[in-house]
């Protein structure tokens, strides 16, 4: 009897990870359609009106790069860690962080010109979602303690922090007793682009761009590839792992801080507990399509920020916005599943039974 | 088949017969063959590579020989998984242990075998008990994280026992294990065999052997050399001679030098192995310039942590290291290359080079620190560099930047020594340098090796194949048991004697 199995390829297929990707957009728009047919639409209704808000025109686009910048930005906080084999679970409340980093600038810059006060309030957010990561940086790099535990388990209480202010201490006197901070102060706003895009689109990129020249062409990034590749040979090498577990995951957490800090001046208009919106979570998913490098990261930002924008624009015709997310759900699992066909073939192989000769011969 | 009832006596309760097993580029097993009497402790000796584990594996299902046949009570059975293996009452104890920490023993002992839902009270007491029959001290609710080694040895031969295993193979067991521990472990061994059950026992360490076996088989090279001896009527200078073989010296020595000046100093050098157990325990030694030091030793006698002790992979407990007369000791492995030591690793993949690296990158492990430009790195001076390795060194390999996992193990090794002597070390550690590649590679490190030494520079050799160590080595150390056991001339020492000090069985000998 033959089966059918998996089996390695000698070398995987080349440009095997854009097609991956294609595939798995093609899977989701495929079950989505499905889908949007069990529940009454016309999916290339759906469809149409998806692609026409996110990407058809400079106004449509604006919308999709501001969505981006977040979804970048984390996804580079969690592919700069994973390049060593580290998983910052936490981009979620590092994001938080930054954001209230941000805020308490904001609150107490009032009086300073915008580009002293925004670039003071982009450096609070650095600092603050680095600050996050912090005890999970020590703790791994000093006595091993698994990092995705306590980056996930912080997101809790960076939430936690941001309901206490905004629901006690920075709460908005005028706000007739909602929880909601005094609205941001005009020259704390970044300025805008074209269109709805904001100056986060030029500081997002800038910064992925700095990273993906670190990564692949310094020492620095080197060592990291090394210590990701085997640690073992990292100390073969002499390069600290120690060291580099800190520095990686502080980065890790600062840059996804500065996501909150940007998302925080950039679009919305005050501090909320709803500021983050799960980017940090997509964040992961983004890092996991880009194979970690953050080059990857800018493309498949960009695409979710359109998946993610098209998406609030069918509510307005009765769609849930969830379709946007079950379609990055499909994406991702549509890419795994072709970027493991990229790596194995499936062959047929003569087939497992039981022992033909048994005590019974 | 036409043997009576009152034959099943002599008929052995495991036979392998005329055992073949290929690899790409190795022939592990080549005809070989085992016996294994009910009611009997069996030996498989042979140095590391004989082909032990390649036979025992065949027997457990974990591989399908190429030819051969396996018979258990006289019926041919073909495994196709180790759970064949398991339902025919075969049950092996692996050295790498595979217990939940978190369970207890009796919830370990029975994972995955457990036919109805049992109460934890009930189950705790039949562990116990299978336990106490078999002179296994348990305690069936203790968590398996609290245990130590040697315990948690005793839980994997009861997940056996329980699932009634009729044939035990042990792979190395004592490895793992102290002394006393070691002295227990024969006791029930005893115990089980006394029950009628066979243990396949496999083992380098003859006290053992001699102590609580009743026959041996020896494996060299993929052959049984020697059949179901009876233990009793053998002694350990002739298992060792066995297994290390008597062939003549047939290779030319290449002509040593005179040696100069002590590049590499080892003195009283203590050290833990992984386990936490002592592995170096108190070398000395002394590499000079233009001379290869061979180091013989049986696996796990402490050669791997003497290797990475004089690296500075793992800390000295005691004594101390110097490379050019500088105590290096405590000195980090990048201080020990910038002065003049060059090491190339055991594990070639996973420690000398990173798998998922490319071949250019992998190059320049330990000298991109010099091919940067301010914070960047040269691409085109680290693909030069690697281009004059791959050419110097005959590396044959794909496209440069592609992972290196895709080279084969002799191009791999080619790339490995390359890099490290290309840096003019004064000091070369060299751990089982050959292992594993075909006769060409092997001859080409080699010839690298003593190029090397005859560029003045100083050599430890440590290797598991003595017929190597012979032939290019100029002096010979053996180290059993973490200490040396003999210094020897390798051109006019005798193979047997060496192979008794590898085994412990033989006094010091001055040089």
């Amino acid at each position: 009897m033959r089966r059918p199995a998996l089996v390695r390829r000698e070398r995987p297929l080349r440009g095997g990870q854009p097609l991956a990707f294609a595939v798995g957009l093609v899977v989701a728009l495929a079950v989505g359609y499905v889908l949007l047919v069990m529940a009454g639409h016309e999916p290339m209704r759906v469809y149409q009106r998806m692609w026409e808000k996110s990407l058809s025109d400079s106004d449509a686009w604006s919308l999709t790069l501001n969505r981006a910048v977040p979804l970048g930005l984390a996804g580079l906080a969690v592919a700069v860690a994973g390049s060593m084999g580290l998983w910052n679970i936490g981009a979620e409340g590092q994001i938080l962080a930054g954001a209230m980093g941000a805020a308490w600038v904001a609150r107490i810059g009032e009086t300073w010109s915008g580009p002293v006060l925004i670039t003071a309030m982009l450096a609070a957010a650095f600092l603050a979602g680095g600050a996050l990561a912090l005890v999970p940086a020590v703790a791994r790099a000093r006595i091993g303690v698994n990092e995705i535990i306590t980056t996930l388990m912080l997101n809790e209480i960076a939430l936690r922090l941001v309901q206490w202010l905004i629901h006690g201490p920075w709460k908005d006197p005028e706000s007739h007793n909602f929880p909601l901070t005094p609205m941001l102060p005009d020259q704390a706003k970044l300025p805008t682009l074209f269109g709805r895009a904001h100056w986060g689109v030029v500081i997002a990129g800038a910064v992925i761009l700095v990273f993906a020249v670190a990564a692949s062409r310094t020492g620095w990034g080197y060592e990291l590839r090394v210590a990701g590749s085997s640690a073992e040979t990292a100390r073969y090498a002499g390069i600290s792992l120690k060291r580099k577990i800190l520095t990686v995951l502080l980065l890790s957490g600062a840059v996804a801080g500065l996501a909150g800090g940007v998302e925080l001046s950039g679009t919305a208009d005050r501090l909320t507990e709803g500021i983050s919106n799960g980017f940090g979570y997509a964040g992961i998913i983004v890092a996991a399509l880009a194979l970690l490098r953050p080059s990857g990261v800018a493309f498949v930002a960009l695409l979710f920020g359109a998946v993610q924008v098209g998406g609030q624009s069918i509510q307005i015709i009765g769609v849930s916005a969830s379709v946007s997310t079950i379609l990055q759900a499909f994406i991702l699992f549509g890419a795994i599943g072709a970027g493991v066909l990229s790596r194995y073939e499936v062959r047929l192989v003569a087939g497992r039974a039981g022992a033909e000769e048994g005590a019974a011969a | 088949m036409e043997e009576e009832v009152g034959e099943s006596l002599a008929t052995p309760a495991v036979e392998l017969v005329d055992i073949w097993k290929r690899f790409p580029g190795v022939v592990a097993n080549a005809g070989a063959h085992l016996r294994v009497r009910g009611g009997t402790v069996h030996a498989v000796l042979g140095e590391n590579g004989a082909g032990k584990s390649t036979l025992v594996n065949v027997l457990s299902g974990v591989y399908r020989p190429d030819e051969g046949e396996v018979r258990l009570g006289g019926m041919p059975y073909r495994f196709r998984t180790p759970a064949d293996a398991l339902a025919a009452g075969i049950g092996m104890v692996h050295q790498e242990f595979r217990l939940v920490p978190s369970f207890t023993v009796a919830e370990n002992v029975v994972l995955g075998a457990a036919k109805r839902v049992l109460r934890r009270g009930d189950l705790e007491e039949r562990v116990g008990e299978l336990g106490r029959r078999f002179g296994l001290a348990t305690e069936p609710d203790r968590p398996v994280w609290q245990l130590s080694m040697g315990e948690r040895q005793r839980v994997e031969i009861l997940k056996a026992l329980w699932r009634d295993a009729r044939i035990l193979i042990l792979d190395e067991p004592t490895a793992v294990l102290t002394p006393a521990e070691a002295e227990e472990l024969g006791e029930v061994l005893r115990h089980m065999a006394d029950d009628g059950r066979s243990v396949i026992f496999i083992s380098h360490k003859l006290h053992e052997v001699t102590g609580f076996c009743d026959e041996a088989t020896v494996l060299r090279g993929g052959e049984t050399v020697a059949a179901s001896l009876p233990v009793a009527e053998t002694d350990a200078a002739t298992l060792a001679g066995l297994m290390v073989g008597a062939t003549p010296l047939t290779n030319e020595r290449p002509p040593s030098r005179t040696p100069g000046e002590v590049r590499l100093g080892v003195s009283g050098l203590r050290a833990l192995g992984d386990r936490g157990l002592e592995a170096v325990g108190g070398v000395d030694l002394e590499v000079r310039s233009g001379e290869i030091v061979g180091i013989a030793g049986v696996a796990g006698n402490g050669q791997r942590e003497l290797a990475q002790v004089v690296a500075g992979l793992r800390p000295a407990t005691s004594g101390t290291v110097t490379l050019d007369g500088a105590d290096m000791t405590g000195a980090p492995p990048r201080a020990r290359f910038a002065a003049g030591l060059a090491y190339i690793p055991e594990d070639r993949l996973g420690v000398g080079l990173a798998p998922r690296l490319s071949v250019v990158e992998n190059s320049v492990l330990r000298t991109y620190r010099g091919q940067r430009r301010g914070p960047f790195l040269s691409g085109s001076r680290m693909a030069a560099h690697c281009r004059d390795l791959v050419e110097r060194f005959g590396v044959r390999t794909g496209p440069l930047g592609d992972p290196i996992a895709g080279l084969s193990g002799g191009n791999l090794q080619r790339l490995l020594v390359g890099r490290e002597l290309s840096g003019r070390p004064s000091v070369v550690v060299a751990a089982q340098p050959t292992r594993g590649l075909d006769v060409q590679g092997v001859k080409a490190i080699q010839n690298l090796l003593v190029a090397e030494r005859d560029a003045g520079t100083a050599v430890l050799l440590i290797s598991e194949d003595l017929d190597e160590l012979l032939t290019i080595a100029d002096r010979l150390l053996v180290l059993h048991d973490g200490s040396i056991a003999g210094e020897f001339d390798p051109a006019s020492a005798e193979r047997h004697a060496i192979g008794e000090a590898m085994v412990g069985q033989a006094p010091e000998t001055a040089p």
